[in-house]
């Protein structure tokens, strides 16, 4: 596979990823705020913001137009809903070829539905309708990927893409609401609805119901969130996905250069797989969350160095 | 209504304004002096589109309008567009698709498809001649000045020996018909001649939306086209096992970025950039996730000029450095070869049916649209004297610069242009003004007479192959006879009927 094909697949993956996570989150913060008070709401608010990295544009206010208004159309915050949506039809109109109709169309069609949307159509009636929309789309596209794409090494660099983004995704999430208490604005300790709201955020209230009941503990939270092996949006299920597909790409490539890229997966699986929330909740948490997020970044330049970016002379 | 024979009514009075239908769609149908692909003369319906007439007939305009509409949606689904910049703004706008079909017999398409072979076959010989031995230049058929002083003239290429002495293995040739009905060639594209996924994406469309007329009609197939690509590009390899075949695209930005991408895809090649190459010891290598993949054939379509910096422009971020030393040594393919733009300017255009008698020893079975160069004495005299019939043209220039068209031009325009004529004369040919044949268009009231063009794609390696049909181009503004898409122009799927 070319090495620009492959990087343009990466980044899809992670663009649709990134997509999805934001529209469940404006969906699911959208849906909730109904039931708080107006503080609790705002609070809520500053810290969707926090963990979509958008404190930027929403410095102004917190309060849930001006952060929704920030996240979903807006052209110029690079991390909003569309704006991930516009950059990963991108990366995939350059690989068009590599693609099945059926994804590419889906995808394109996707984007131009909402590409010309603004914040003030929809904000009267029901914005969460929109986002929730929008994620079934996405949803959808995850699973004509899945049934009309081969899954060799293009797939691969696709879910390599995609599970990287999830990982830092998660983790973020969890540092906001674990860690980060020297940030003043997210202080005040998360209430009820907001554990339900960062389980709901990942999908995750109703499988940690039926491992862990109802009983909505913050610990057993980070717990299932970082360390649950069979759920997709865990931590644990992240890397090991990660792991796999680093095993599937470049598989003409040299054991020399893919042995960096497998010891730093490694090194991360080991971290996850004997990691214990007991030992983490006491304070480390967020020492722990950065490190994975840093670890990713590692994993990301050294699959660069090996696969994508490499001089043509160290291999002739 | 009925059709056949009795369908239309021709106003005896007014023999150049026949409206050949008095119901509804065709009521704004009016014959002009041009050539009608649908309807005779005396406003009768030429029988081999008498199904197709019949059909439209029986829809409603508002159904044709939501056919029409789910048309153009399918194509900016499937991303089938080109994008326009303004104010910073990128849009992206599809080139409109015509739904109508235009409908070309088995045996007019038989004349046409041999006359078109013929003429590839005698520009090969052409460019193998001016890149070797230079005997059209030495016996005087075509001046020497022509050739040397053509900015497309590549001399890096003499005495480069080609595959199957194939120098263009891609061409798209612009036929139009004539009043009395002949189609004649206004164009050779020997470059990097595009719009056939138009073709193919057309025939995709308008099959949806005539399912029934279609098989009636039995319209012979085009979808081979990328096999018989596919096929010509391995038969200019000089192996035949494992050959490693690329499409070479300018890039995401280009205008054609679709039909590259189509093209590879269907062909099941990889589409590479200029930065996906390298060149070491002049053996060209893609770069892979698993390391360089050495690559045997490429079908380019980045212009000459753009294609290596290291041999033409230096500035060109597009190319490969190195690439054409690799195809000098023999160790990769381009097709098509490089230098093949000399053949296709204006003033060989003329020299074409020289051309076909001189290596052939045949007639041209397709004719040229009658051109004057004004290098020759005579020919310049009969320009000077009827300046307001005749379109001149700059041989060197393109997209209708230094161009005028007498019919449109005042007294004194004409005079000053004259003048120029006289004191460059080798710079100039002059062109009758021609009437592209028209053919039912959909457009908001109805169906309407448009002017049209075809353009026929040509595949030329071991052996020469054409699939039927072709990308027909429509003026969509009445009375305009502007085909290009930059302009107002959109296409129209193809049907060569089986005979």
């Amino acid at each position: 596979m070319l090495s620009r094909v492959a990087d343009s697949l990466y980044w899809m993956g992670r663009y649709i990823e990134r997509a999805e996570h934001t529209s469940r989150l404006l969906a699911v913060r959208l849906e909730s705020m109904v039931e708080q008070s107006k503080e609790d709401a705002d609070r809520a608010w500053a810290r969707l913001a926090a963990a979509l990295s958008a404190e930027e544009f929403t410095a102004q206010s917190h309060d849930a137009f001006a952060v929704t208004a920030a996240l979903s159309f807006s052209r110029y915050n690079p991390s909003s809903l569309v704006s991930s949506l516009r950059f990963a039809r991108d990366n995939a109109r350059q690989v068009r070829e590599q693609l099945s109709t059926e994804v590419w169309e889906h995808l394109n069609r996707l984007y131009l539905r909402l590409q010309p949307v603004t914040i003030e159509q929809i904000w009267v009636h029901q914005p969460a309708r929109l986002f929730r929309d929008a994620l079934e789309d996405i949803y959808t596209l995850g699973g004509v990927t899945y049934t009309t794409l081969r899954h060799g090494e293009g797939w691969y660099f696709l879910e390599l893409g995609r599970f990287i983004e999830r990982a830092q995704l998660v983790s973020r999430l969890l540092d906001i609401h674990f860690g980060a208490q020297m940030n003043p604005e997210l202080a005040t300790p998360p209430k009820y609805l907001d554990w339900l709201g960062l389980l709901k955020y990942c999908t995750a209230f109703e499988p940690y119901c039926k491992e862990h009941t109802a009983a909505i503990k913050p610990e057993t939270i980070a717990e299932f969130l970082l360390f649950d092996p069979e759920f997709p949006h865990s931590v644990k299920f992240a890397v090991d996905r990660m792991r796999d597909a680093l095993a599937h790409v470049a598989p003409g490539a040299p054991p020399q250069r893919r042995a960096a890229c497998e010891r730093l997966a490694g090194r991360l699986k080991a971290a996850v797989d004997f990691g214990q929330i007991d030992e983490l909740i006491g304070g480390t948490i967020d020492a722990f969350l950065s490190e994975i997020t840093r670890q990713c970044e590692e994993i990301h330049e050294a699959v660069y160095a090996a696969y994508i970016a490499y001089g043509a002379e160290t291999v002739l | 209504m009925q059709h056949g024979v009795a369908a239309a009514r021709v106003e005896e009075t007014e023999p150049r304004g026949a409206r050949p239908g008095r119901d509804a769609p065709y009521k704004d149908y009016v014959l002009a002096k041009a050539y009608d692909e649908m309807f005779a003369a005396d406003g009768s319906v030429r029988p081999h589109c008498a199904a197709l007439h019949k059909r439209l007939s029986e829809l409603d305009s508002d159904e044709l309008a939501r056919r029409q509409q789910a048309c153009e949606q399918s194509f900016l689904h499937q991303g089938i567009t080109f994008t326009v910049y303004s104010d910073n703004q990128a849009t992206e706008r599809i080139i409109p698709t015509d739904l109508l079909p235009r409908i070309v017999t088995a045996e007019e398409w038989t004349r046409v498809e041999a006359g078109l072979k013929q003429r590839i076959a005698a520009l090969n010989l052409f460019l193998r001649d001016i890149y070797s031995d230079c005997r059209v230049l030495k016996d005087g058929i075509v001046p020497r000045s022509m050739i040397y002083g053509s900015k497309h003239y590549r001399r890096e290429m003499r005495g480069l020996p080609v595959p199957h002495g194939a120098y263009v293995n891609v061409c798209g040739t612009d036929l139009v018909r004539c009043e009395d009905g002949r189609f004649v060639v206004l164009e050779d594209n020997l470059r990097v001649p595009s719009g056939v996924s138009y073709m193919l994406a057309n025939r995709e469309v308008v099959r949806r939306a005539f399912p029934g007329v279609f098989r009636f009609a039995r319209v012979q197939p085009i979808e081979h086209y990328p096999q018989e690509l596919l096929a010509t590009l391995k038969s200019l390899a000089p192996y035949q096992e494992d050959v490693s075949i690329a499409v070479l695209t300018p890039g995401v930005f280009n205008s054609a970025y679709f039909e590259h991408a189509f093209l590879a895809r269907q062909m099941g090649v990889e589409l590479v950039e200029g930065r996906d190459l390298v060149v070491n010891d002049n053996v060209v290598y893609a770069r892979t996730t698993s390391g360089l993949k050495r690559i045997d054939v490429i079908y380019r379509r980045v212009d000459d000029d753009f294609i290596d910096p290291l041999i033409f422009r230096e500035d060109s971020a597009l190319g490969v450095p190195g690439l054409f030393n690799a195809y000098r040594a023999g160790n990769v393919v381009i097709a098509n070869a490089l230098g093949t733009g000399v053949a296709d300017d204006k003033a060989v255009y003329a020299y074409v049916p020289r051309l076909i008698r001189y290596y052939l020893s045949e007639e041209p079975i397709i004719d040229n649209v009658q051109t004057f160069l004004c290098r020759e004495p005579k020919s310049l005299s009969h320009v000077l004297a009827n300046l307001d019939t005749l379109v001149v043209k700059a041989v060197g220039e393109s997209g209708g610069y230094g161009m005028l068209v007498g019919p449109h031009a005042s007294a004194s325009e004409r005079e000053a242009f004259a003048e120029k004529l006289k004191a460059d004369p080798e710079n100039y040919i002059a062109q009758p003004t021609i009437q592209l044949s028209t053919a039912p268009t959909f457009v908001e009231s109805g169906i309407e007479a448009r002017h049209v063009d075809l353009r026929p794609f040509i595949l030329h390696g071991e052996k020469t192959t054409i699939v039927p049909g072709g990308l027909t181009r429509v003026a969509l503004r009445r009375g305009s006879l502007v085909v290009n898409s930059s302009q107002g122009g959109g296409s129209k799927d193809t049907w060569v009927l089986s005979s």
